[in-house]
C-alpha cells in the first residue's frame, strides 16, 4: 500500500532548480529519512508536500484522500507558537482547523500532550518552554487529526542530547501508527529510524532505497590490519600480493567479491613476522557513505 | 464555523491578554474627555487671570454640545485611528514573518474565516474604544455645556462605529497584502493622509468615504443633507465590502511569503 | 495661588485617575510579561514618566508578541 506518491515535483525560484525531478514513493507505516547537506532542497521539498508551496511542476498523489492538507502532519524546523496561547489552548485551536469532533476534541488534545509527555505543562503558556518542549508540543499538534503522513523537517537537529534523545523515543513510537517521512543530516539518528533513505544533493534524488541495500552498495569492505611497529606495516605492504592502504602502523585491505578471505589472510599474516595486535573486518558507517553520495564538499 | 469560531476566540484572547481591550479604550476616554475639560478652563483660566483692559469684550466662541463632541471626533480621527491602526496593523503580515503561521495554512483553514475572526476582533475593539470614548466626551459635555438629543447622539455613534469597521476593514486588508511596515504605510496614507487632503480640498465634492465622521457629527445639528448621509453610508459599505474581498485574495496569495 | 484653588478638581480628577489607571496597566504588564523590546526598566520609567503617551509607546512598541 502507498501512503504517498511523488512524481518528477520541481520547484524553481529565478533560474536555480531548488528542487529538481524529485520522484519517489512512500508505502504504509514506514519511515523514510530525507538526507542531504544543507541548501541541498530538503525544506522545499518538504514544504511541497507540506502544501505550503506550490510546485513549479510535478505531481503528489495520496490514494483515496480526499483533501491532502487533512491527511497530513507538519513539523517545521522551528516550530513558532502563539506567545499568548497556552499548549492545551493551542491544541484545541489547530484541532479545531482541523475539523477534528467538537465532542472529543479537549480529550483528544489532553490525551495527544500527555502522550508528549507535557500533560504538568499543559496550561502554561509556550514563550516558557524550552526548546525540546516546544519540539513535543510540534509533534503533538502534527499529530492531533491523525494524519496518515506526518513529515517533519530536521526534527531534532537544534535540540540538546537529552531532547533529541526524547524526540526520537517519541517518533519511534509513532512509527507504528503512521507514515513518516522526516529530514536530517545527522545521520546517527536517520540509521536508528528508517526502513527507507533517499538522498538528496542539490535538489535532485541522488541514491535511494533501503538502509541495508544503500548500506551493501556502498560499504565497501575491508580490513584493517593494526601492526604493533610503523615499519613493519611498511614491509609487510612492500611484501604481499594483495591491494593494500598503508597509514603508520595500519593497512587496509579491499575486499573484492569476498576475496581475500579473512583465513587466507589469517593465514599470510600467521606466516609472517611481524607482531600484529589487532585485525577487523570494517563497512563503511553512512557518515562515509553520506559523504561519498554527497560528493566532496559536503558539510554535514 | 468551527474554524471561525477557533480562530475568533484565538485573536480575541490575544487583544484580552495583551490588554488591548483595557488600554486602547482608555486612551480614548482620555482623548474624548480632555476637549470638554480643555475648553471648559480656557475660560476659567482666562477669568481668573483677568488683567484685560477695561472695557475689553471677551469672544470667546459660545461652543454648543455639538462642538465639542466634534473636537473629540477630531482627536479620535487623529490619534486614535492612528492607535487602532498600528495596534492592528500585524495581524496578517506579523504571522507570517515569525513563523506562527506555518502551522496554521498547513491546515485545511478557511482564508474567508481567517481575515473574518482578525477584522471582527479589531472591529469590536475600535468600537468598544470609540464608544468609551464618546461616553467619556458626552458625560463632561453634559455635564458643562448641556446634552444633544440623545436619538441623534445614537446616530451619530452608529456612524462612527460604521467608519470603524471601514477603518479596521482596510487595516487587516493591508496586512494581509503587505509585510507589516509597508501595510502600516499604505493605510496611514489611506485613512489619515486621505482625511487631512479630504479636509483640505474637500469642499469641491460631497460625498466620499473620509467625510462619514464629519456627517454623523453634523446628524446633531441637522446641517447634512440626509440624501448626502446616506450617499456616503452607501459608499463607506461598499468600500468596506471591496476591503474584505481584497484582504481574503491577498492573504491567499502571499501564503508564499511564509516563513519555514 | 488663587487662580489654582479657583481650578475646580473634582472636575479634573477622573482626567488625572484614568492618566493613573493607564499606567499601572502598562507597568503591571511590563513586569509580567516575559521580554520586552529594549529594557524593561527604560520603559517602566517612560510609562511612569511620560504622561499617556509613555503607555501607549510601550503597548505598540515595546511590547512583544508572537
Amino acid at each position: 500500500m502507498i501512503c504517498i506518491e511523488v512524481k518528477e515535483l520541481t520547484k524553481q525560484f529565478g533560474p536555480k532548480k531548488v528542487v529538481d525531478g524529485l520522484s519517489f514513493s512512500l508505502p504504509m507505516h514506514t519511515s523514510t529519512a530525507l538526507i542531504g547537506p544543507n541548501g541541498a532542497g530538503k525544506t522545499t521539498a518538504l514544504s511541497m508536500l507540506a502544501h505550503l508551496m506550490e510546485p513549479t511542476s510535478g505531481q503528489i498523489i495520496m490514494p483515496n484522500v480526499k483533501d491532502m492538507r487533512s491527511a497530513i502532519g507538519f513539523l517545521p524546523q522551528y516550530p513558532q507558537f502563539y506567545s499568548w496561547l497556552t499548549a492545551l489552548e493551542y491544541m484545541e485551536m489547530v484541532a479545531s482547523l482541523s475539523n477534528l469532533d467538537k465532542r472529543a476534541l479537549k480529550s483528544e488534545c489532553k490525551k495527544m500532550l500527555a502522550f508528549v509527555g507535557l500533560e504538568d505543562a499543559m496550561n502554561k503558556k509556550t514563550v516558557t518552554f524550552s526548546g525540546g518542549m516546544k519540539q513535543r508540543l510540534g509533534i503533538a499538534q502534527a499529530l492531533v487529526h491523525k494524519p496518515k503522513l506526518l513529515l517533519l523537517d530536521e526534527p531534532v537537529s537544534a535540540l540538546d542530547p537529552v531532547g533529541r534523545r526524547e524526540v526520537m523515543n517519541l517518533l519511534k513510537e509513532v512509527q507504528e501508527q503512521t507514515t513518516i517521512l522526516y529530514s536530517t543530516h545527522i545521520l546517527n539518528d536517520a540509521e536508528e529510524m528508517t526502513d527507507q533513505l533517499l538522498f538528496l544533493r542539490d535538489g535532485q534524488l541522488v541514491e535511494q532505497g533501503s538502509l541495508q541495500r544503500v548500506k551493501e552498495k556502498f560499504q565497501e569492505p575491508r580490513y584493517k590490519i593494526t601492526f604493533s611497529h610503523e615499519n613493519e606495516a611498511q614491509q609487510f605492504t612492500e611484501q604481499t600480493a594483495l591491494q593494500t592502504q598503508w597509514a603508520k602502523n595500519i593497512v587496509y585491505i579491499e575486499i573484492l567479491e569476498d576475496r581475500p578471505t579473512m583465513q587466507q589472510l589469517l593465514y599470510q599474516l600467521a606466516i609472517s613476522p611481524y607482531e600484529v595486535l589487532k585485525v577487523e573486518r570494517q563497512t563503511a558507517s553512512l557518515e562515509e557513505i553520506f559523504m561519498k553520495v554527497a560528493g566532496e564538499n559536503a558539510t554535514i | 464555523m468551527q474554524q471561525f469560531k477557533a480562530l475568533f476566540l484565538k485573536e480575541w484572547r490575544e487583544s484580552v491578554r495583551s490588554f488591548k481591550l483595557l488600554w486602547i479604550p482608555l486612551v480614548f476616554i482620555l482623548l474624548g474627555i480632555s476637549d470638554p475639560i480643555m475648553n471648559y478652563f480656557m475660560e476659567d483660566i482666562l477669568k481668573a487671570v483677568g488683567n484685560m483692559p477695561e472695557g475689553f469684550m471677551m469672544t470667546l466662541p459660545e461652543f454648543q454640545p455639538a462642538d465639542l463632541l466634534m473636537a473629540s471626533t477630531g482627536q479620535f480621527q487623529s490619534i486614535g485611528l492612528l492607535v487602532l491602526i498600528a495596534a492592528y496593523i500585524g495581524v496578517f503580515s506579523r504571522e507570517r514573518q515569525n513563523g506562527t503561521a506555518t502551522l496554521i495554512y498547513v491546515r485545511p483553514v478557511s482564508f474567508t474565516a481567517m481575515y473574518a475572526s482578525k477584522w471582527m476582533v479589531a472591529s469590536i475593539i475600535a468600537m468598544i474604544s470609540a464608544i468609551a470614548g464618546y461616553a467619556g466626551s458626552m458625560y463632561y459635555t453634559a455635564l458643562l455645556y448641556g446634552t444633544v438629543d440623545w436619538m441623534k447622539f445614537f446616530a451619530m455613534l452608529g456612524t462612527y462605529c460604521l467608519w470603524l469597521l471601514f477603518v479596521m476593514a482596510v487595516t487587516v486588508a493591508m496586512s494581509a497584502a503587505f509585510n507589516t511596515s509597508i501595510a502600516a504605510a499604505v493605510t496611514i496614507v489611506i485613512i489619515s493622509l486621505g482625511l487631512f487632503i479630504d479636509s483640505l480640498f474637500g469642499g469641491f465634492w460631497s460625498v466620499t468615504p473620509w467625510k462619514l465622521a464629519n456627517y454623523g457629527i453634523a446628524l446633531l445639528t441637522d446641517s447634512v443633507l440626509l440624501k448626502t448621509y446616506w450617499l456616503t453610508v452607501l459608499m463607506v459599505v461598499g468600500l468596506t465590502i471591496l476591503s474584505i474581498v481584497l484582504g481574503i485574495v491577498m492573504s491567499r496569495k502571499n501564503m508564499r511569503q511564509l516563513k519555514i | 495661588m488663587e487662580a489654582l484653588s479657583n481650578i475646580p478638581w473634582g472636575l479634573i480628577a477622573p482626567l488625572l485617575v484614568l492618566q493613573f489607571v493607564l499606567a499601572t496597566v502598562a507597568i503591571v504588564d511590563i513586569v509580567r510579561i516575559h521580554e520586552t523590546r529594549g529594557p524593561k526598566w527604560v520603559w517602566i520609567i517612560v510609562s511612569l514618566f511620560v504622561n499617556t503617551l509613555g503607555p501607549i509607546a510601550y503597548f505598540l512598541f515595546g511590547r512583544k508578541n508572537q
